[in-house]
Formats: structure tokens, C-alpha cells, sequence
């Protein structure tokens, strides 16, 4: 092929573009010049076409031919600069001794590793055809459980809509044999309730009337001054700000307005002075700041008045105490026997929606197993599970395919996530080169772990090497025969060819 | 940055102390009898004398020298006449004696001396209260030292042991102040077994508009106003995430200082190596109230006062005459030396990484500079590559074979370089520990026993090396036998070497510490050895000194070493680059690398670069892109980072960052010829690489507070995009120009434009009158591009003139002393362009040759042009670019080991 007269650097392929007997025009068209001035190294054309040879232009490509091994194209800026970067040498041709030409011997090396691989990926495939097999396999035993599984679905979900026609049927008879109960227990709620009211409209009445001195049905300024009640701040005389928060900013209040405004107020205090109540918020009824300013000291108050936490306790205690004797209630025989056949009936509806989930959860784990990309011809599928470990100087490292990594200390100490099954991250022409493990522990001051498992071909499935190159990414070497295919290492060779 | 960690003045004793002290009158007074002049040297007897005392009583005797020196500089020195043990004298700042001038006596009388150097600046020395002024060639007052009365000196005196005091001497009667004879901050003790002992001195500016130098800090290139808050301080500290705009201390500390206005520039250089805190009054700054600048400057508008306050020592002070920015700065370079040529391939672009991990690591980021063709000249390995943070070790898992590493790297002409840090591990077996432990190498605690102190290794000791034979055993250690793996190729960093102790006070080395002082008969206890007090700044000096020796020795001699320092001195330049330490990946820390870099420059430190990307944090592709293009065009271009934070090389960036990087470096090796022209220049002629303006333009008060952009040489001003999503940056273009824009050859025309920038844009400018050098070739390192050949741009003023210069030689040996160099002036006229050989006898045998040039600006674009080298001639092809009126001349292909000359006709 270095037959085809053409200037240095040139390959063989544009080699029909420089014609000596023709001015050259550079190949981005801005320029024509005199043939001469190709490769006379000096830059004419921005593209750096006219100095294929030379290092005259930054952007140039010289191309070595490289007979006996793979031709090579170089930045131009390699051309004579004392290094030997063609394994033909003539790249440094202005100083001729300086390289010799090693492309036979390094093309019988790479011939011989080309060999080597070829060879190992011919036995390796035929592992891998065994992965495959079994690969296809698992699925396809996956794929009958699924079909199993969505039988025993709708079996499960005919008998739970049997059982939820039933437990709705003797709800409504429980429904029904309760009302009557219900309907007294509401009954009597709202007699308390209606009590309750009463007793509370008939303590402010009491109060107002007791606080409105001069009966003049008003509780004026002057007439609260004189109770010690509204010194809420026991400071020894009712201000103004008390006045305004009891009084609700006006001068007085009518009785009306006394039981909305002052009596929600004033009755957690009395009752608090009767040691009877805590309220829920000390700075509901104050303005800010002062809240603020206050707040030390009623907190200190009620911490030191232990019998109101305890009343307040028992309170709730006593509501519980309600809700609990509601389901404990005894009913007659018949309704008894009612209330537990629903209750039997809820049971066994319970149990029948959980038996359909269980399944449906199976079809879910087995689905998203089978929509799991484990290769062109599911070589890895097999592997889907399998742990392997790698010791180095200081710690265990873990592999679980498709699931995740890990890292143990040798000193002892928790196991830590270096990422979980992401995706396949190989380059375009061989996806399933490159594993990557995503999302792993966050490290101190940086991102969450990941680790890049990097596939290559061997006879045995094993991990070769692990490294840390940038912090908390982590850089892993899996060898297995499912990484073993004939086809896209003979492609491998061809692009390289072609350059 | 944890503040609390670090001393404020009012926590600095003497500062406490002192800071208030400016008495109506000085004490200091000069007695005129006592004078005598010798030589250069002025010699009398200043004392002090207690204005409240109607009898005069002389309260102490002092030494006072006035010295001139060679080129416009005079020394001040005043040291007790007979101090109860000697005071430190700063040893390694200066660049060896400084070299005298002639100093006359012209008149002595009415209470004042006057004297005159043999250029004739005079200076006028009042004897009471003692006061000096320095006189511009005009006679016109320059610089006033003891104006406002803060001269003093503490002079040392004896701890009384018992109340009743036997020795009778008036100044020893003084009752002792508390934090006399011990201090303490948080939970350190300072024994200060030597009680006080500070100095200070005032200097006042006339006619300033500003003051600059005093580096490091974090603040602007222009000092400010000190009058609230603290004053600078001074005091090489490691500082933990520092912070910006601020006058705390951090790694460096220069004591030299320069005043500038239209009249004149001049500078003070204040020779002293302990804590000093310098305030600085401006008059002429807004903030100063005007009542009292009319009070004290009588009606001038401008002056700028300082004061210098140190903890020990003796008053030191140079005095630089000018008259000009580039006249002041020489000077200080001529008192502490230049930076030596450095080797080629440290002005290329350093790949730094706390920490490439091991040999792989270090392979995959070499290679993957070479897939992405981006050029790097070194690899840098931090601390992780020894053994257990046992310096001259190696990690035996990580780097087995350290010498097949460098060699991968070499054989592509690319270095290693890797970190030396002072502090010694205490672990037994260590050979280092267990010969410093035998042979008492080690700085000393305040009882004598070896100091031990936490850093890196964990339990860490110091080597002592202001003992001679400490530096030479450590200078040993870089031997190649003793440091095995390491080649002429393996570089060096010292780091830490403030010194930085985490567990010491400040993050230091406790003041009371001892070190070594030679031996002198009768000298004991306190006499017989120097407290860590008086030399702290200076400890980073010697432990560089020590390191450069080694590297020098190593190789016979032969290779010239690199070296980068975190802490800096006076004088650190002679030994090593420096760079602003760790700092952190913001925009605003990448503002700020420019006005740093530029106060380290002028101070001396022309070698100065921050870490690209900053060291904290993890750099956005925009903050990245900028930083790298910024530090492209500074001096010393590394980036680093730190090992908390997430990979940043640059193939870790989308693809367009990739390029945007590769297009910076490339246009760094471009230039790196016009670097290490500069940095030639720069040892002939001691002028900082990257310049303020107002060096070049003094006359052009818009020049004077400039420090976000900068000259390189005088040829090229630079102007960084230090924000985010910039569209545009407003420049400064002083002078006259035209400034041509570097990419594109268009003139600009100052005083302001609005330059539009795209993120691929750096905004450059080559004046007028210029021509520089490059090479287009860019190729994977320094080393590989010897012979290629150069484009000159030649970059025309309103004359159609410019001129340049080229330095070439190997780029890595001495061998330039013996005249194996090119030092050649090109320049450009309308009717011949010539390139000649500037220095007699010097001759290298390069392969380089004339590929090209451009030149810019051309209004008549000559018919022909014919190359003239060794009696040939050929004529040339040119192009003229109507657009930007660009002529381009065609390969003219003359040797640039010999003179050629182009000539052209109309």
C-alpha cells in the first residue's frame, strides 16, 4: 500500500487529494497555493491540510502507515519532537537514527496477544453458551412461575371478593343489631355536652354578675381593676394590658360579650388558681413579647405544681379508658354472636387480600427480573445474585451481580455500600462492557459512592482488580466468560483498522 | 479561617504594649560630637534622655550607622551601645554585604548633619530629637524617619530575682509590667525569658499617593489606612482556609515597602525577622479626617505615614531612594537578590494533585494529557507518596519503582516534582529522626530538650538549620544516592516550613524555643542561643537554603534545580518560587491571586502563582475555564487540589471545558519563550516578571490603585475575567498605545475601553513598540520544543517602530555562565528590521529558527523585504491583511543562533 506516491503523512485513502502536478487546495477551501508549499513547513491553510508531514500546523494529522503493525494518525505537533511515537519511526524523520522501526516485532506481539484473545474468547464463548442456556433458562422458569402466578392471582382475588361479599353482608347485620346502641351512647354524649354548656353559662353568669359591682349589667375598667383575678402576671394590680386582653380592647362588656370574649379567658386561670387546670398554650393569650417575658415564669410554675400534671394525666387516661370499655361492651347473646361472625368475617378478609398481595408482589420481584437487561443473549442472567469477593491490603470487597458492592474493613468496623445495580455503561458499540453501581453510602464531604465493574473476557467468572482513582468512585475488574463473544471482538479489530 | 486561632495586636504583647506609643517629643537624641564618617559609614551615639529630667540625665546608650550604598540606597541601624547579650540581627534576607556608595559630609551645624552619596541625594539628620530626612536629586524631602517620635528601642534588661535591685541602673529600676517576662495566649505560655525587647520606627512619606509591598496578605495591592482595626502583620503563619480583603498575617512575610507619587517612588526595607505589625496613615484617602491632614501634612494634600513595630532585634532599616517605581524595586533586589534563572520547564504547566494516589495514577493523568493534547511539564506528588509521612521515603505498595515513574515521564521531557516538608517524624528506625535525635539537630523547647511538636506525621521535630552543619546533613539528603528514585529531573517542594505545628501556638512553633548560635567564648544561659521569637520569619529561608544547596550539590552543580516555598522572607526569591498557599475555589480568591502575586513581586517574588482551580472546594467548568486562563498568564502556573475534594483534570469537564483548557495552555507554551526572556531579564536587571502599572506609567495617577490587572514586562498587559458569566470587562489601557489586542492584532486606544469577552476569550494586549516572541508549535512539553521555530510579533507604535528581545539557551544547566546563551535585541523600523546578538562572546548553537513575522498596526505596507544572515540573502513572501492591517512575512526561515536583518523597500 506505500506504493501510491504521495506526500509524508499522507494516508493512503487522501493520498488522490494532493496532486503534484495541480496547485493544492486546502481541504477547508480557504486557501490555494503552489504545490511546493505542501509540506514545506511553513502553515498555509487553517485547517492544516498543506503540512500533513510537518508540526507547521496545531490542528495537522500525520499519519503513519506503520507496515507490519496498525497504522497510526498523530496531532502533527508529535512530528520531530525527539519522541518516537510511530512504530515505524517516520514520524521523527529529520533525525533518522533516532528510532527504528519496531512495527514487525510489535505487530507479531500484538498478532500473538490478538491470538492470545481471540483464543481465550473462542473457549470462553463456549461458556458463555452455557451461561446463555442457563441464562434462558432461569427465565425461562421465571417466566412459567409467572404464568402460575398470575393463575393463583385471580384464583386469590375471586376468593377475596367471596369473602369481602361476606364480611360486608354481616357488617351491615352487625350494623343493624348495633344502631341501637349507638344511638343511646349518642344520645347520652350529647347530654353531657348540652350539661356542660349549661353549668359553663351558669359559672360566667355567676362570675360576671359577681365582678359587675354596680349592677349595671356592664363589667367596666374600673370593676375589674378591683379583682385579683385578672392580675394575670400577679404583679399585684390588673394594668392595662390586662384590661385589654380580658376586656377584648373595648372599655366594657356586656354579659354577652363577657361569655364570648373574657369568660374563655378568665376560666383556665380559675381554674388554674383552684389547681384544677393547665393551659395548653401560655402564649395564646397575650401579646407577644410579653408572652415571651412571661413565659419563664409560668413554665416555673407549672413545673413546680406536680398535682396539676398528674390531674391533667388522669384526664387521659380516662378518655382511653372510655374508647376501651366501647369495644369490650357486652351485648346480648344474639347480637354477641352477630358481632363475632363479622368479626370472623373481617379476618378471613384480611387474609385473603394479604395472600393477594404476596402474589402480586412474586409477580412484581419476577417481572422486574425479567425486564432486566442481562445482555444481548442473556449471558448474565445466571449471574443475577452471585456474590464475589476481592481482598486487598485493607479490605473485602464485595460484588453481588445485579444487586451490589460493598467494602469491609480488615480491622472490623460496618460494611459499607459502594453502590447499587444501576445500569450498563459501556460504550455505544459494546454496552455490556461496563457495570455501573450507583447511589452507595455518601462520603464525607462528597458524593455518594459508585463503582464501575469493567467486564472482560476470561474463563472463570472472578474479580481481578479493585481501585479507588477518584474519591468515593470506585474502579472494579470482573473476568467472566459471559463477557466472551467471537463477534464483537472481531469488530473491535476492524474500526481499529480502518484509522 | 477560625480567627480565635490567631493573635490580634491587642493580643500580641509588644503590640498591646507599643501600638500607642507616640510620644510629643522622641527621647532619642544624637550626639553631634560623637560623630564620625568612614567610608561610607556615618557612626555616633544616639541616647535617650528623659524630657521630664531638668538635669539631662542620659537614660541609654545606643549605636546609631548611617550607611550609603550602591545605587540611591541608604541603611539605618541603631542597636544598644552595650546590650546586657547581643540582639538578633536578621542573617540570610540579604543577597550577601550590600555593595557601599561614597557618603561626604557637607555641614554640621545648628544641630544637624548633613551629608550627600555620590549621586546626590542628601540626607539631613537633626540631632534632637533625632530625626533623618532623605533628599530626592530635586532636594526635595523624600522620606522622614523619627517624624513622629516612634523611634525605640526596649532595651534589655536583667529579671530581678529579688525585690531589692543591687545593680543601681536607672532604667532597670522601671517596675515590670505585667506580660514583662512571660505572656500567654489561649492555653500557650511564652516564657520570654529575655523580657521586652521591641523595636519600632516610623517613616513618613511626602508627596505619596499610596504605599504598596509588605506582602503577604490577603488585601489589595495598595495598603490602606490602618487607623481601625489591626495594622499588617507580619508573621508566617499557616492559616486554614484564609480569608480575603484582610491584614491578618499569612504564609509570607516581607518587611519592604515602597511610596509613590508623581514626584517620585521610594521604598524602606525593614530588616528584621520577628513579629512586626506595620500601620499605615494615608492622608490623601478619603477616611482620614481633613482637619488633621492639613494639621500634619501643612496643607499638602498627599503623605502617607508608616510605622514599623517588631517584637526583638535591632532598628534595620534600607532605605530606597528611587526615583522611579522600576529604580525602587531594583533596589530591593539588589539588597536581597533575584530569582535565579529557573529551569525552562518550570515555567510550563504543572499538574498538582493532593494526591496523585500511586505510579498507575500518576501514569493515567500523564497519558490522558497526551489523548487530549493538552501540554504539562510536571507531575507533582504531595505528602501520600512516602512512607508514613517519612520525607526522603517512598510508599513501597504505591510506588515501587519511583525511578521507572520519572523516567515514563522524562522520556516525554516532562518532571516530577515532589514534597519536602520540614517537620520530622518522631518514629524510631527512621533514619532521619533517629541521626536528628543522636546528633542534636533539632530546634530545642524552652528547657533545652528536643521540641516536639504535631504536623502531618503526627509527633513531629524540626530540624535547627541555622546550625551550618544541620543544613549540610539536610542539604545531603537530597543527595540522589540519599534520596533514592529521585533524578536531576525530581524537583522539589518545601511546604509547611512557616513552620506550620497544629498543635503550637498560631499553628506555629512556640516563640521561646531555641535555636542555634555560634559559639562564642563567655557567652552562656541567654547569650548562647537564639529564641525562635527572633527568627520565625525567617526559619522558612534556611530550611529553603538547606534544600536549594542540596539540589545544587546533588548534580555537581550542573542542573539548575526548582523549588516552591510556602513561607516566604526576604531574600526567599534567590532560592525558590512561591505560591499564595491554600486558597480556595471561588471567584473572588481567583481576583485576588492577581493582586497577591503582584505584592510578592514588587517584593521581590516574581515567581508567584496561585493554585489553579483553588486548593478547598471543587471549581465549576466556568470558574475552572477562567482560572486556568487567568494563571496562564501568571508567573507560576500549577494547579492543585485538595484530596477531600472530587477529580478536576482537565478531561473531567465536558468535552468544550477540555478545549477551553487545552486552548489556555497552548497559549501559555506559546509564550514561553517571552517568559523566560523576562525571567532572564529579571536577573540582569531585578524588575519584577508581572508589573503594576504605575511601573511603567508613574505619571498616570489612574495607574496607581490598579490591581486587577497587570503588565508582563512592558510588552504585554493582561486583564483576567475573574467573574461569573462576564459579557464584557472594562480595561485600563495607559500610555499613549496603541495596545493591540493579542488575538485578533486590533489597536486600542486607551485611557478605558469595554473589551466584549466570550468564555473563550482572555483579554490581552500587546503595546505598541513591542516585539514578542512565541512559538506556534505547542507540543506535549517545554523540553520537546528546543529547536522549533519562532514567530516575532512585532507590534508597531505611531513611529512604525517597536523593539523586543530573546533569551535562548538548554534550558536546564548552568552552562549560560559560561556564556552557552543568546541574549539577542530585535528591532523594527520602517526601513529594516534587525535581530542582534546583545551580549558580547555569548553564543548557543540552537536549531530555532525565524518561521515568521507578524506585524501589527502597518499603515504603508512595504513592496519587498529581503533577509540578510551570513552574506546571504533572500527575498521574502509577505501577505498583507487588509482588515486589521496585518502584514505577515512568509518563512524567512534565518537561524536565531546568528544576526540577521530584514530590510525592506517601498
Amino acid at each position: 500500500q506505500s506504493d501510491v506516491p504521495r506526500p509524508r503523512g499522507v494516508s493512503l485513502s487522501k493520498a488522490s487529494l494532493y496532486l503534484p502536478t495541480k496547485d493544492f487546495t486546502c481541504f477547508d477551501g480557504t486557501a490555494t497555493i503552489p504545490f511546493s508549499y505542501v509540506n514545506d513547513d511553513y502553515c498555509d491553510c487553517f485547517d492544516g491540510s498543506d503540512e500533513p508531514g510537518t508540526s507547521a500546523c496545531i490542528n495537522g494529522v500525520f499519519h503513519c502507515t506503520n507496515a507490519g503493525h496498525r497504522p497510526q494518525n498523530l496531532p502533527s505537533s508529535r512530528v520531530n519532537d525527539g519522541v518516537c511515537d510511530c512504530c515505524d519511526g517516520t514520524d521523527e524523520y529529520a533525525n533518522p537514527t533516532a528510532c527504528t522501526n519496531i512495527c514487525e516485532e510489535l505487530g507479531k506481539e500484538a498478532r500473538a496477544e490478538a491470538q492470545r484473545v481471540a483464543e481465550l474468547h473462542k473457549a470462553g464463548s463456549q461458556l458463555r453458551i452455557d451461561l446463555i442456556e442457563k441464562g434462558n433458562k432461569k427465565r425461562n422458569e421465571m417466566a412459567e412461575q409467572l404464568t402460575q402466578l398470575e393463575k393463583d392471582k385471580s384464583e386469590a382475588e375471586k376468593i377475596k371478593a367471596e369473602k369481602e361479599l361476606l364480611k360486608n353482608d354481616l357488617e351491615m347485620k352487625e350494623n343493624e343489631v348495633l344502631k341501637v346502641y349507638r344511638e343511646a351512647e349518642e344520645l347520652e354524649k350529647q347530654k353531657k355536652l348540652d350539661q356542660e354548656k349549661e353549668t359553663n353559662l351558669k359559672e360566667s353568669t355567676e362570675h360576671f354578675n359577681r365582678f359587675d359591682s354596680n349592677n349595671d349589667g356592664e363589667l367596666s375598667v374600673d370593676e375589674i381593676k378591683v379583682v385579683n383575678v385578672f392580675d394575670r402576671n400577679k404583679d399585684g394590680q390588673v394594668d392595662d394590658d390586662e384590661v385589654k386582653m380580658f376586656l377584648g380592647g373595648d372599655e366594657k362588656v356586656d354579659k354577652d360579650a363577657f361569655l364570648s370574649t373574657t369568660w374563655p379567658i378568665l376560666k383556665p386561670l380559675l381554674m388554674m388558681e383552684q389547681g384544677m387546670f393547665k393551659p395548653e398554650d401560655a402564649k395564646t393569650d397575650t401579646t407577644e413579647t410579653e408572652a415571651e417575658e412571661n413565659h419563664e415564669e409560668l413554665d416555673a410554675d407549672f413545673e413546680g405544681n406536680e398535682e396539676d400534671n398528674s390531674d391533667l394525666d388522669l384526664q387521659e387516661e380516662h378518655e382511653e379508658d372510655e374508647t376501651v370499655s366501647e369495644q369490650s361492651k357486652s351485648y346480648n347473646d344474639e347480637t354477641q354472636k352477630i358481632v363475632d361472625q363479622a368479626s370472623e368475617a373481617r379476618t378471613q378478609y384480611t387474609d385473603a387480600e394479604r395472600t393477594v398481595r404476596e402474589i402480586e408482589s412474586n409477580i412484581r420481584n419476577i417481572k422486574q427480573n425479567l425486564e432486566k437487561d442481562y445482555g444481548l443473549e442473556q449471558e448474565f442472567a445466571s449471574l443475577d445474585g452471585d456474590c464475589f469477593e476481592y481482598e486487598d491490603k485493607e479490605y473485602v470487597y464485595k460484588l453481588c451481580m445485579f444487586q451490589k458492592v460493598t467494602q469491609k474493613s480488615k480491622n472490623g468496623g460496618m460494611e459499607v455500600g459502594l453502590g447499587n445495580w444501576g445500569e450498563w455503561a459501556g460504550p455505544e458499540n459494546n454496552k455490556y462492557s461496563v457495570m455501573k453501581y450507583t447511589n452507595g453510602i455518601a462520603c464525607w464531604n462528597g458524593p455518594s459512592r459508585t463503582t464501575t465493574v469493567n467486564v472482560n473476557c476470561d474463563l472463570e467468572t472472578k474479580i481481578t482488580s479493585v481501585t479507588e482513582p477518584f474519591r468515593c468512585e470506585y474502579k472494579m475488574e470482573l473476568s467472566t466468560p459471559a463477557a466472551c463473544d467471537d463477534s464483537s471482538t472481531s469488530q473491535e479489530h476492524t474500526s481499529h483498522d480502518e484509522l | 479561617v477560625d480567627k480565635n486561632k490567631f493573635k490580634t495586636c491587642s493580643q500580641s504583647g509588644f503590640c498591646k504594649r507599643l501600638r500607642p506609643f507616640k510620644p510629643e517629643k522622641s527621647q532619642y537624641s544624637l550626639n553631634l560630637d560623637s560623630i564620625l564618617v568612614h567610608g561610607n559609614v556615618l557612626s555616633a551615639e544616639v541616647v535617650t534622655i528623659d524630657a521630664a529630667d531638668e538635669k539631662r540625665t542620659v537614660l541609654w546608650k545606643y549605636a546609631f550607622k548611617l550607611s550609603a550604598l550602591a545605587d540611591g540606597t541608604f541603611r539605618v541601624e541603631l542597636d544598644e551601645a552595650d546590650p546586657l547579650y547581643p540582639r538578633y540581627r536578621t542573617q540570610l534576607a540579604l543577597d550577601g554585604e550590600p555593595k557601599a556608595d561614597g557618603l561626604k559630609l557637607i555641614s554640621k551645624d545648628d544641630g544637624k548633619v548633613i551629608l550627600v552619596n555620590t549621586q546626590g541625594h542628601k540626607v539631613i539628620i537633626t540631632s534632637e530629637p533625632l530625626k533623618l530626612e532623605f533628599l530626592d536629586l530635586n532636594g526635595e524631602v523624600a522620606v522622614v524617619l523619627n517624624e513622629n517620635s516612634q523611634l525605640l528601642v526596649e532595651p534589655l534588661r536583667a529579671r530581678r530575682e529579688k525585690v531589692e535591685d543591687e545593680d543601681g541602673d536607672g532604667a532597670n529600676q522601671l517596675d515590670d509590667e505585667e506580660g514583662t517576662w512571660s505572656e500567654t495566649f489561649q492555653s500557650h505560655h511564652d516564657s520570654k525569658p529575655r523580657g521586652n525587647e521591641a523595636v519600632s520606627l516610623d517613616v513618613v512619606f511626602p508627596d505619596a499617593d499610596h504605599v504598596y509591598g509588605i506582602p503577604e496578605h490577603t488585601d489589595g495591592l495598595a495598603l490602606k489606612t490602618t487607623t481601625s482595626g489591626d495594622p499588617y502583620r507580619l508573621y508566617n503563619l499557616d492559616v486554614f482556609e484564609y480569608i480575603l480583603d484582610s491584614r491578618m498575617a499569612i504564609y509570607g512575610s516581607v518587611p519592604v515597602m515602597y511610596a509613590h507619587g508623581p514626584k517620585r517612588t521610594v521604598g524602606v526595607f525593614w530588616h528584621n525577622s520577628a513579629e512586626t505589625w506595620i500601620d499605615v496613615v494615608n492622608y490623601g484617602e478619603g477616611n482620614v479626617v481633613s482637619s488633621l491632614v492639613n494639621l500634619v501634612t501643612g496643607g499638602q494634600k498627599k503623605r502617607v505615614d508608616a510605622r514599623f513595630l517588631s517584637e526583638s532585634g535591632i532598628v534595620d532599616m534600607f532605605v530606597l531612594m528611587g526615583s522611579t517605581p522600576g529604580d525602587a524595586f531594583r533596589q530591593y533586589t539588589a539588597l536581597t537578590g533575584t530569582t535565579p534563572l529557573p529551569p525552562k520547564f518550570s515555567l510550563g504547566y504543572h499538574q498538582c494533585r493532593w494526591n496523585y494516589m500511586d505510579e498507575a495514577d500518576v501514569r493515567s493523568v500523564d497519558e490522558n494529557f497526551d489523548v487530549h493534547d493538552i501540554p504539562m511539564d510536571s507531575i507533582w506528588l504531595d505528602i501520600e507518596y512516602t512512607n508514613k509521612k517519612m520525607y526522603f521515603t517512598w510508599d513501597v505498595v504505591k510506588f515501587p519503582r519511583p525511578a521507572e515513574m520519572v523516567a515514563n515521564l522524562t522520556a516525554k521531557g516532562r518532571k516530577m516534582v515532589v514534597i519536602v516538608d520540614p517537620h520530622i517524624k518522631r518514629e524510631p528506625g527512621y533514619f532521619l529522626h533517629e541521626d536528628a535525635t543522636e546528633l542534636g539537630y533539632y530546634v530545642k523547647d524552652r528547657d533545652g530538650k528536643d521540641y516536639e511538636g504535631w504536623c502531618w506525621p503526627g509527633s513531629s521535630s524540626y530540624p535547627d538549620f541555622f546550625n551550618p552543619v544541620v543544613s549540610r546533613y539536610y542539604s545531603d539528603r537530597y543527595r540522589f544516592e540519599n534520596f533514592p528514585g529521585t533524578s536531576k529531573d525530581v524537583h522539589l517542594w518545601n511546604d509547611m516550613n512557616e513552620p506550620s505545628v497544629f498543635n503550637g501556638p498560631e499553628v506555629t512553633m512556640p516563640k521561646d524555643c531555641r535555636h542555634y548560635k555560634p559559639p562564642q567564648d563567655g557567652l552562656e544561659g541567654l547569650a548562647a542561643y537564639w529564641e525562635h521569637r527572633h527568627v520565625h520569619n525567617e526559619y522558612g529561608l534556611w530550611n529553603l537554603r538547606a534544600t536549594n544547596t542540596g539540589l545544587l550539590d546533588r548534580a555537581d552543580g550542573v542542573y539548575r534545580p526548582f523549588l516552591l516555598t510556602r513561607a516566604v522572607f526576604a531574600g526567599t526569591q534567590r532560592y525558590s518560587a512561591v505560591w499564595t498557599g491554600d486558597n480556595t475555589a471561588e471567584w473572588s480568591f481567583l481576583a485576588a491571586s492577581v493582586p497577591m502575586c503582584l505584592s510578592l513581586a514588587i517584593a521581590g517574588n516574581s515567581f508567584c502563582g496561585s493554585d489553579v482551580g483553588g486548593f478547598f472546594k471543587y471549581p465549576e467548568a466556568e470558574l475552572m475555564t477562567r482560572w486556568y486562563q487567568a494563571a496562564a498568564f501568571q508567573p507560576f502556573f500549577r494547579a492543585h487540589s485538595h484530596i477531600e475534594t472530587k477529580r478536576r483534570e482537565p478531561w473531567l469537564y465536558p468535552a468544550a471545558t477540555t478545549a477551553l483548557i487545552r486552548d489556555a495552555n497552548r497559549k501559555r507554551y506559546a509564550l514561553l519563550d517571552f517568559w523566560y526572556t523576562l525571567f532572564y531579564e529579571h536577573t540582569v536587571d531585578g524588575l519584577p516578571v508581572m508589573r503594576p502599572l504605575f511601573q511603567h506609567y508613574p505619571d498616570e495617577p489612574a495607574t496607581y490603585p490598579i490591581d486587577d490587572q497587570y503588565l508582563l514586562g512592558d510588552a504585554l498587559l493582561v486583564k483576567p475575567v475573574t467573574t461569573a458569566g462576564a459579557s464584557s470587562v472594562e480595561v485600563y489601557l495607559p500610555g499613549d498605545g496603541p495596545w493591540y489586542d493579542v488575538d485578533t492584532y486590533v489597536p486600542h486606544k486607551g485611557p478605558r475601553i469595554t473589551q466584549p469577552v466570550t468564555i473563550s476569550k482572555i483579554p490581552v494586549y500587546q503595546r505598541g513598540g513591542t516585539i514578542v516572541p512565541r512559538r506556534e508549535r505547542v507540543r506535549r512539553s517545554s523540553a520537546l520544543m528546543a529547536d522549533d521555530p519562532f514567530t516575532l510579533v512585532v507590534a508597531l507604535d505611531a513611529n512604525n517602530s517597536a523593539r523586543g528581545s530573546l533569551y535562548i539557551d538548554d534550558g536546564e544547566t548552568y552552562e549560560y555562565k559560561n556564556n552557552k546563551y543568546i541574549y539577542a535585541k530585535i528591532e523594527f523600523g520602517p526601513d529594516e528590521m534587525t535581530y542582534t546578538l546583545a551580549s558580547e562572546g555569548a553564543q548557543y548553537p540552537t536549531g530555532a529558527w525565524l518561521e515568521r513575522v507578524v506585524v501589527a498596526g502597518i499603515r504603508a505596507a512595504p513592496r519587498s523585504a529581503r533577509l540578510q544572515q551570513d552574506g546571504r540573502q533572500t527575498a521574502l513572501q509577505m501577505t498583507l491583511h487588509k482588515g486589521n492591517d496585518v502584514l505577515v512575512l512568509r518563512k524567512p526561515a534565518a537561524s536565531m543562533a546568528r544576526p540577521w536583518t530584514i530590510t525592506f523597500a517601498y
